[in-house]
């Protein structure tokens, strides 16, 4: 779906299609409203909720209305035939965003090894929402196992062996349809700078980049390109009819039309590095150009918190149970194991810096997915061992994702207006034990839990 | 006259010397006591506001009724969980790049000691988290990797970590060709001969001419001995059945590695005895809900369940979390306890030494700040051989600065 200040973009560039655009988008607004009117009303009554937006409501109740939260509070009216569900004793809270994944796309279609810069690719036309490929399930999104993660939103990325791999997106893990699902796209354009990119040396026939200096200058080089590129886009736009005539337009370049949208600060650059020179590279080159920078796994960000926090820097950490980064175990690699910090959230929040954790779970072969973000709220436990408070650590994978991905006008918290993605939850979400009993998606039941060790 | 001042200066320097020894006479430096937590000893029930008394590395007691000797350091433990440490039967922590010698697929002669990495902080990371006894050894690319060691993570004498430095053969089924268990059969045959040629020679008194001596072969004959055992990796329901052939015929102690799918074959298993290493730790293997409650069926049909971590596959400082995992899919506490203690111990032939919290067992111990399977809970303190290895006040700066 368009973000709302593309499409009015949009609109002035092309005038004279204003009334059939004006006609289909009214139609594209009413439908999910037509649908949603199907959606029974749903009342979630005498859980506690962790809004994850103030302060948790003891015996609380949440008001699923049109797909939407309509009501959230101790002393909330419930609409005529609503469906009650019993929450007593249990815990009510928003989905689970997982602000990094490589979810639903196959590990060979990751990456585009050939060409170190790709900003054209869209992670979206690899991404796969049927469930479990080749068997028998049918439908959109519905994988049972990260939704008994209570995960409703993810981040979907190319992958990191490319100095640009492409455009992410923002899906949810349930929807009707594409367009149902999507909540952001483009979302930001994945970028890495450390070892994963880097090509086989060979002495003959050697392509960059073959060290981090190379990654910095295809980052620079695609930039510049970008720049220029849009230079001579509104050089045209400002030429006459006449003039516009005699020239002719600047060639299409679907990378370099990516591009421009980071140079106009639409979308961010999510960087992946983790070692703490990489992160300043990534620093510096965004300034440079004057671009938003979201810093991926981020191992060592904490050695340059004050900088991110000043700089307004968002860091979205990997699992910290097993850190597994730069596509290997960081056991194997004594220069990333030096980098690696339990405190590392801790400082990081502490200084000021806006921090998510996410799994960076991708495919696992036939397996399924690997450091999956079903696990999150495990992840995020072990952090309040090292002094990340349950509170921080809660946000840390709802709402703070959520800010970072630039959909918390629609998820990451429970709030009036929100989307109606709700997790409950048999215990404590903060314990090895609990389960997520429930997990509903725009006001629908999507998952409940059968069996289960209790 | 001149060397009685020297006699005297020397005594009087000696005296000066020995001066703080005399005063502190009354303090008992080797001897430790941990006084009010709830101690989970692995093999007897939980015990709340316990004391457990350290002696010259060792336990010397514990309990509620035990008697501080005079001068013993106290150590207030009051709403801390003590456990026993941590025993991870299967890893590669020290030998990374080091642990496959692929070109030699049937190679038992390789001892994992010589390739062991001692200088990595991973070592001491385990220990950090409760991991204090590791079984660590070659990889699984070959068919017969190697002999694995035995030893402690922390310890200022290498040669008194090692609880047994080989003897273990490490072998890998993979099912990856036909080939794979007649080739480990043929050699374990050959071993048999080998073993035959040698009692006769020793029988006969050494008169006739020596054997040659065979390295690989030579290290399997304890095993056919009945005195070590083989550490199979293996995943697969089928390759568990046809090992098990393999170790009626042959009639050796075999242990199970990895063993995703020893849930479905759990009876013949347990009516073999055999016991099973496996993984649970699903945060990082995409491993499915059917295996994960598959440790309680295995659990439940009597097989004895050890958990691991196959550093570096998972973090060795996860294994504590494995055990919270396990229990979670529905084992109960105690049992997910002795996976990660007694269970491997006993397996390992090392449970006269680790294992458990029981008198004259080593003193390595691991005091929590709370349930001591939670994620959330933190690490405290650890002893080694009754010796304070790591202090989380002391030795972590973070712990104090962030808060």
């Amino acid at each position: 779906m368009f973000r709302r200040r593309q499409f009015t973009r949009q609109l002035q560039a092309v005038g004279w299609v204003l009334p059939a655009v004006l006609s289909v988008a009214a139609l594209l607004l009413a439908l999910p409203i037509l649908q949603a009117q199907d959606k029974p009303v749903i009342a979630i009554q005498g859980g506690t909720v962790l809004t994850m937006a103030g302060d948790a409501i003891e015996g609380g109740t949440v008001v699923l209305w049109q797909g939407k939260i309509a009501a959230v509070g101790k002393q909330v009216s419930i609409p005529d035939g609503a469906q009650i569900i019993d929450a007593t004793g249990k815990y009510v809270m928003p989905g689970i965003v997982d602000a990094m994944t490589y979810y639903g796309i196959r590990p060979f279609a990751l990456n585009d090894r050939a060409k170190p810069v790709t900003p054209e690719n869209k992670v979206i036309l690899a991404y796969y929402p049927f469930g479990k490929r080749m068997h028998g399930e049918k439908g959109i999104v519905k994988d049972q196992e990260i939704l008994s993660g209570g995960v409703t939103t993810v981040y979907i990325a190319p992958g990191d062996q490319q100095v640009i791999g492409g455009q992410g997106a923002v899906v949810k893990t349930y929807g009707a349809d594409y367009q149902a699902f999507t909540l952001r796209e483009p979302a930001a354009i994945d970028m890495c700078i450390g070892d994963p990119p880097k090509q086989e040396p060979r002495y003959i026939g050697a392509k960059p980049p073959l060290t981090r200096m190379g990654i910095a200058t295809l980052l620079r080089k695609a930039l510049v390109g970008a720049q220029q590129y849009g230079q001579k886009l509104k050089d045209y736009d400002q030429k006459t009819d006449e003039e516009k005539e005699k020239a002719s337009p600047p060639p299409r370049n679907l990378g370099m039309e990516a591009m421009i949208k980071l140079l106009n600060k639409d979308i961010p650059a999510r960087i992946e590095s983790d070692f703490v020179d990489d992160i300043r590279t990534a620093i510096r080159i965004c300034d440079e150009f004057d671009i938003d920078l979201v810093i991926d796994s981020g191992l060592g960000a904490y050695k340059v918190k004050d900088i991110l926090a000043e700089k307004k820097i968002p860091v979205v950490l990997g699992p910290p149970i097993h850190p597994f980064v730069q596509g290997g175990e960081v056991s194997m690699s004594p220069d990333l194991y030096r980098e690696m910090d339990d405190y590392s959230a801790a400082k990081l929040l502490k200084a000021g810096v806006p921090v998510a954790l996410a799994s960076f779970g991708f495919s696992f072969g036939g397996f399924g997915y690997a450091t999956s973000g079903r696990w999150l709220l495990l992840e995020a436990a072990y952090l309040t061992g090292f002094n990340v408070s349950d509170e921080e650590a809660l946000k840390m994978i709802t709402i703070n994702a959520a800010q970072i991905l630039g959909v918390d006008d629609r998820v990451g918290s429970l709030e009036k207006g929100k989307d109606a993605d709700v997790i409950i939850l048999d215990g404590y979400p903060l314990h090895i034990k609990t389960w997520v009993d429930q997990v509903f998606i725009d006001g629908e039941n999507v998952y409940t839990r059968r069996g289960g060790a209790k | 006259m001149k060397s009685a001042i020297q006699t005297f200066m020397i005594l009087f320097f000696v005296a000066f010397l020995m001066a703080p020894l005399t005063f502190s006479a009354g303090e008992l430096e080797d001897t430790v006591a941990l006084k009010g937590a709830t101690v989970h000893t692995a093999e007897g029930p939980v015990i709340s506001d316990a004391i457990i008394l350290v002696k010259e590395g060792k336990i010397a007691a514990v309990g509620t009724d035990v008697d501080i000797p005079q001068g013993a350091k106290v150590i207030d433990c009051a709403g801390k969980e003590i456990i026993p440490g941590l025993i991870d039967e299967h890893s590669h922590i020290g030998a990374y790049f080091d642990a496959n010698e692929f070109s030699m697929p049937l190679g038992p002669e390789n001892r994992a000691i010589d390739g062991l990495n001692f200088e990595v902080p991973h070592w001491y990371d385990a220990m950090k988290a409760g991991v204090i006894t590791v079984i660590t050894g070659p990889g699984s690319g070959e068919r017969m990797g190697g002999q694995s060691v035995t030893i402690k993570t922390w310890g200022e004498d290498l040669k008194k970590r090692i609880l047994k430095e080989n003897r273990e053969a490490k072998m890998a089924v993979n099912a990856r060709d036909l080939s794979h268990i007649p080739n480990i059969r043929m050699k374990l045959i050959k071993a048999l001969e080998y073993k035959e040629k040698w009692d006769k020679y020793e029988q006969g008194d050494k008169k006739g001419p020596t054997p040659e001596r065979d390295l690989g072969l030579e290290a399997l004959v304890p095993v056919l001995k009945g005195e070590e055992k083989l550490r199979v990796h293996i995943h697969f329901a089928n390759d568990m059945m046809t090992f098990l052939k393999l170790k009626d015929e042959f009639g050796f102690d075999v242990t199970f590695i990895h063993s995703s799918e020893a849930y479905k074959v759990a009876p013949e298993i347990a009516k073999r005895n055999v016991p099973v290493i496996t993984l649970p730790l699903a945060t990082r293997i995409a491993i499915s809900e059917q295996l994960l409650f598959g440790i309680k069926k295995l659990y439940e049909a009597g097989v004895k369940v050890a958990l691991h971590t196959d550093h570096p596959v998972v973090h060795q400082r996860c294994l504590r979390i494995n055990a919270g995992m396990v229990i979670r899919y529905g084992v109960p506490e105690d049992a997910a306890l002795q996976m990660v203690t007694i269970n491997p111990a006993k397996s390992s032939k090392i449970a006269d030494r680790v294992g458990s919290i029981a008198v004259g067992k080593d003193a390595d111990l691991v005091v929590l700040d709370g349930t001591w399977y939670e994620p959330s809970t933190r690490v405290d303190m650890v002893f080694v051989d009754g010796l304070l290895a790591y202090d989380r006040m002391q030795d972590d700066k973070s712990a104090t600065e962030v808060d």
